[in-house]
């Protein structure tokens, strides 16, 4: 069956919490790279929580949150520049797909993501014991030399459709959710199956409040915000 | 009448004015133009002392494989896409200019190759080389060895004979081609 | 009045013994310099072990710049490579009566720097043991590589040039290496004969040779535009600020053959001193070579300015950006750049005084070198470092694992063609030999001068 996931991230709820990076980080058995390496722009988190401030007259400086997963385009950037057909696009599923063990890690998909989602594997990240019991079998850990980047937790869009059909059934609303959206506190991050006319992301897509990250790049993002309205007194 | 082995009548000539005066004495005994030639360090300008008339046509065979390799090319990239129609950044399957990179590179590949196969070809050297040459390491000192093929004992006299009257040094009859 | 022409005038026995004063055998001292740069090599080939072994995280490099050092040596190589195609196939097919003595140098020069550049796509993968994926194979995967990737074209264009240009500079060597076969002995006596491949010398031999180098000479002309455009197309293609720009291609052509140039007129500086060919390597030939610059000092800086000023005039808020750290952080790249690469080489090269000084020379190709370094520094880094989202915006700066790449390289150029010199014909003895047969003396009125012949003769005796 074929699916067209998507994410829809409503600023008006997101507090810049991070606790969505945190759970992607848990979930994708994603390093932690320590403070130093850090400071050189090597952070290996798949989300992250960019924090805009805005100050205008007669009013108080504003934060603004930008939780910024992979965008999943439909015209990805990233997929043509690979040689080796290490990231294409899946048509099950309308998600860009990573293959850890093709890439050969030239980095042209992490240079020609605007959005500068990718994140390569600088070194083999150690994990002492007893961090290394923390690691989600369902999917690997990475090797020093390949890329990677939020997956909308693949792993789960697996499992769920394959609960579903051993039970025979569709799949519910809201029965898939990577980590971040299942994590977030407000609930600021929503994911769903856009060909579901039911679903909340269907619905959020017609919110006029929508857009898309860098739209003028023509990339048509499958993750879509919806824009922070700042009402009287908020 | 000596039969078999071709026989190739050389001497050697101290300047090019020399070695033009025996080319002509050789030309009026007579021998045939293509008998006649010249070896030298220095490529002469044709019609200096010899003249080659023998059409050069390889260059017609390189463009031959270079549109095999730019076939070759094509093939590659459509069957590739064919094969692993995997879509990337919703561009179509069968992309067009990649091809066209790829078949340019891959005739260009073929005509470097077929230059250096067919170049060696035409003028007999690596394993196109047949039957022994004549040679004589001497025209590196600035000489030009002037080389008659003869067929009958008669014309191998008339030519040393000619040769010898034009100044030639070391002038022989050795066993070879030209 | 038949004149005589300037070889025969020479003995040329001597004339030879004079040109291939490398070939000699090898001293103490060659010994002693050859193994200084293998040690430097290995040096960096160690680091580059290391680098395998441990992975990238010891470069420099990060997010966003996930392009460095290796790749802007990749360029440097490549674009230094353009040298011998441009003044070896063009000076061949306009038959620029100065071209003899350059053309070797300058043919060893492009196969020698592809080799280098050719390992760094290599040496800059993540997985470097993978570097196969990139072959079309029959593989247990069932998968070919992506034929729309400019990688790929990369791969194909680069294995199209080394093997072009090697072809080109042996089909070039063969008479030379007819000549030392006839003068050798021992090993070299049956290398050369091997690689002479039965070359004599007869008038159809020739001719034919003049063909078959010709016919090379114009198809490497494509290969070589069609390569830097490619390698240019690595980054035209990619949606990063600054990079995108149509005029990669010609801009790129032109900046190779710019560092191309520079770079044989460096390298005939050393040959010319080290191997004591003062006769052949006059002057007049560097004032030449020098013309060559200062006109490509010209039409690098037309590109430079054009792809400046269409981002500068239109003020894209992506482009603008890398502008402005063009005045701000990458100020001191941003000098360096325009001043190695046009304010300092184009008025020295407008004066002959500068131009026909070797010093002088040596010291303005080395700053166009260092200049069109520092251009492909300011191409990769600052794009990178401020591209589309401000939220990720970096910096690179080179660890000594990368400095040691620079060096590294260097190194192995320098090694390679010592190499290369001490075993083959470093001057194209024929092609002087040739030059010299052409010209003759002539007086017109009460001065002297030397003319050289052109175009096909005519036989005595015929009617026009």
């Amino acid at each position: 069956m074929k699916r067209r996931w998507a994410m829809v991230i409503d600023m008006d709820l997101c507090t810049g919490c991070g606790a969505c990076v945190v759970a992607c980080v848990a979930e994708n058995n994603t390093p932690t790279v320590g403070e130093a390496e850090a400071g050189k722009g090597r952070l290996m988190q798949w989300i992250r929580v960019v924090r805009y401030f805005r100050k205008e007259e007669h009013d108080e400086t504003r934060a603004i949150f930008v939780a910024t997963p992979c965008m999943h385009c439909e015209k990805a950037p990233c997929e043509i520049v690979c040689p080796v057909y290490a990231t294409y696009h899946d048509e099950d599923d309308h998600v860009n797909a990573m293959v850890y063990n093709r890439c050969i890690g030239t980095r042209y998909c992490g240079n020609n993501c605007p959005y500068s989602v990718r994140v390569f594997n600088w070194w083999d990240y150690k994990r002492e014991k007893p961090l290394d019991e923390q690691l989600n079998p369902d999917l690997t850990v990475r090797s020093r030399g390949v890329m990677e980047k939020c997956s909308y937790c693949i792993q789960r869009i697996r499992r769920g459709k394959e609960t579903a059909l051993k039970e025979g059934r569709p799949i519910r609303d809201g029965e898939v959710l990577p980590a971040c959206a299942q994590t977030c506190p407000p609930g600021a991050i929503r994911f769903g199956d856009l060909d579901d006319p039911e679903s909340a992301v269907s619905r959020m897509m017609k919110d006029p409040r929508r857009f898309r990250l860098m739209e003028h790049l023509g990339t048509e993002p499958s993750t879509v915000y919806l824009k922070k309205m700042r009402a009287p007194g908020r | 009448m000596r039969t078999g082995e071709p026989r190739v009548v050389i001497g050697l000539f101290d300047g090019v004015e020399k070695a033009a005066q025996a080319a002509h004495a050789l030309r009026s005994l007579p021998l045939p133009e293509e008998n006649v030639t010249t070896i030298s360090s220095v490529p002469l300008p044709d019609g200096a002392v010899t003249r080659d008339r023998r059409p050069i046509r390889f260059p017609w065979i390189v463009v031959v494989f270079w549109l095999a390799g730019a076939l070759g090319g094509l093939a590659l990239t459509l069957v590739t896409y064919q094969v692993y129609p995997m879509i990337t950044a919703g561009k179509p399957i069968n992309t067009v200019p990649p091809a066209i990179i790829v078949s340019f590179e891959g005739g260009m590949f073929a005509a470097l190759i077929a230059t250096l196969v067919l170049g060696f070809r035409s003028i007999g050297l690596g394993p196109f080389r047949s039957g022994k040459k004549v040679f004589d390491r001497r025209i590196h000192e600035g000489r030009i060895a002037l080389c008659a093929r003869v067929d009958t004992g008669e014309q191998e006299r008339l030519a040393i004979e000619a040769m010898t009257a034009s100044g030639g040094e070391a002038v022989r009859a050795e066993e070879g081609e030209l | 009045m038949k004149s005589e022409n300037h070889l025969s005038r020479l003995d040329e026995s001597k004339l030879y013994d004079e040109l291939s004063r490398s070939n000699l055998p090898a001293t103490k001292r060659w010994y002693a310099g050859t193994g200084a740069l293998l040690l430097v090599v290995l040096a960096s080939v160690a680091a580059f072990v290391y680098m395998m072994f441990t992975g990238l995280g010891v470069t420099g490099l990060n997010r966003p710049v996930m392009w460095g050092v290796m790749i802007i040596l990749f360029v440097f190589w490549v674009g230094l490579s353009h040298s011998g195609t441009l003044i070896s196939a063009i000076l061949r097919i306009t038959r620029a009566t100065w071209r003899a003595p350059v053309l070797r140098g300058a043919e060893a020069m492009t196969a020698l720097a592809l080799m280098v550049g050719g390992l760094y796509p290599l040496m800059h993968l993540g997985r470097n043991w993978r570097f196969y994926y990139i072959l079309p194979y029959p593989s247990s995967r069932q998968l070919w590589p992506n034929f729309r990737s400019p990688l790929l074209w990369d791969a194909v264009a680069i294995t199209t040039y080394l093997t072009g240009s090697l072809l080109f500079l042996y089909f070039g060597m063969i008479p030379d290496l007819a000549i030392a076969r006839d003068r050798a002995a021992g090993w070299r006596r049956k290398l050369y004969t091997f690689l002479a491949a039965g070359f004599r010398g007869t008038h159809a031999e020739w001719r034919r040779y003049h063909v078959a180098s010709t016919l090379f000479a114009v198809i490497i002309i494509p290969v070589a535009v069609s390569v830097h455009s490619i390698v240019s197309w690595d980054f035209a293609m990619a949606m990063v600020p600054m990079w995108h720009s149509t005029i990669f291609a010609p801009y790129f052509v032109a900046g190779a053959i710019y560092s191309g140039i520079a770079g044989v007129i460096a390298v005939m500086v050393i040959l010319r001193k080290a191997f004591r060919l003062e006769k052949v390597l006059t002057p007049d030939h560097f004032d030449n070579l020098g013309k060559l610059l200062l006109t490509f000092t010209l039409v690098w800086g037309y590109f430079y300015f054009s792809d400046y000023l269409t981002a500068w005039y239109s003020r894209f808020p992506e482009d603008w950006e890398v502008i402005r750290s063009y005045s701000g952080h990458y100020l001191p790249i941003f000098s360096l750049l325009v001043a190695c690469n046009f304010l300092i080489p184009f008025p020295l090269l407008c004066l002959k005084r500068v131009r026909q000084s070797i010093p002088a020379m040596f010291a303005v190709s080395l700053v166009v070198n260092v200049g069109m370094f520092t251009e492909r520094v300011q191409i990769v880094v600052p794009s990178l470092a401020r591209r589309n989202d401000p939220s990720i915006w970096g910096t690179y700066f080179p660890t000594w694992v990368e400095i040691s790449f620079i060096v590294g390289s260097i190194a192995m150029f320098a090694l390679i063609y010592v190499i290369f010199s001490k075993l083959f014909p470093v001057v194209a003895i024929s092609d002087v030999k040739e030059q010299l047969f052409h010209t003759t003396d002539r007086t017109i009125g009460g001065a002297n001068f030397s003319t050289v012949v052109s175009g096909e003769g005519k036989e005595e005796g015929r009617e026009t």
